[in-house]
């Protein structure tokens, strides 16, 4: 039963959090429900921008990620999500 | 205003952390290594689109005439890749079956405890 890896997650609360701190209206809520999908979300969010800045590293022959494969792989990334 | 620019900086330092013991888990799978400023740059982006997400929920919630932003919203905001589309359904089948787990196990318990009483006035008469 016990999983060896321990999932890295974001904390739901913080996600609730900075959600409605950008909401316009104060009125706006979000459910429990929809919080667990946009931590989920972010999450792969997250991990699809790192290894997209891995793989870019990789076809660049460098050993460490730096930011400049960040930036290449932004704009691409921002378009697909 | 002040506070909540520090309100503000502490949610990002929150989003920051995790986003980078994410990219660390994700950059040991392969044996390679990842920079401050990448990481750093990664957090930023993922806070940055937290607000493009939140406004585009309220948009959505706000057009249904609702206030509160529903899981129907958030489908709707990974309408741009079928990949994601598929795990965010695959994220709420989870949720519900859990949901549906934690009902059986309060009913399980609701049922024993139904039977130790009525054992219980068994005894009695």
């Amino acid at each position: 039963m016990d999983s060896t890896e321990l999932e890295i997650v974001f904390k739901k609360e913080t996600v609730s959090k900075v959600l409605t701190m950008f909401f316009k209206d104060e009125k706006t809520k979000v459910s429990s429900d929809a919080v667990n999908l946009m931590t989920e979300m972010l999450k792969i969010f997250a991990v699809e921008a790192t290894r997209r800045s891995m793989k870019q590293a990789e076809n660049e022959d460098c050993d460490v990620v730096d930011l400049e494969h960040v930036e290449k792989i932004l704009p691409e990334l921002l378009l697909d999500f | 205003m002040d506070d909540k620019e520090a309100y503000s900086q502490r949610l990002k330092a929150a989003v920051h952390y995790t986003v980078g013991r994410l990219c660390q888990n994700a950059v040991a799978d392969c044996e390679m290594e990842v920079s401050r400023q990448a990481i750093a740059a990664i957090a930023e982006t993922t806070f940055r689109q937290c607000d493009i997400f939140a406004k585009e929920l309220e948009a959505f919630a706000r057009h249904a005439k609702r206030h509160t932003v529903t899981t129907d919203d958030v489908k709707l905001l990974a309408r741009k890749s079928t990949a994601l589309q598929k795990s965010e359904e695959l994220a709420l089948n989870n949720q519900e079956l859990k949901k549906r787990k934690k009902n059986a196990t309060k009913r399980k318990s609701k049922d024993m405890e139904n039977e130790a009483d009525e054992g219980a006035r068994g005894t009695e008469n």
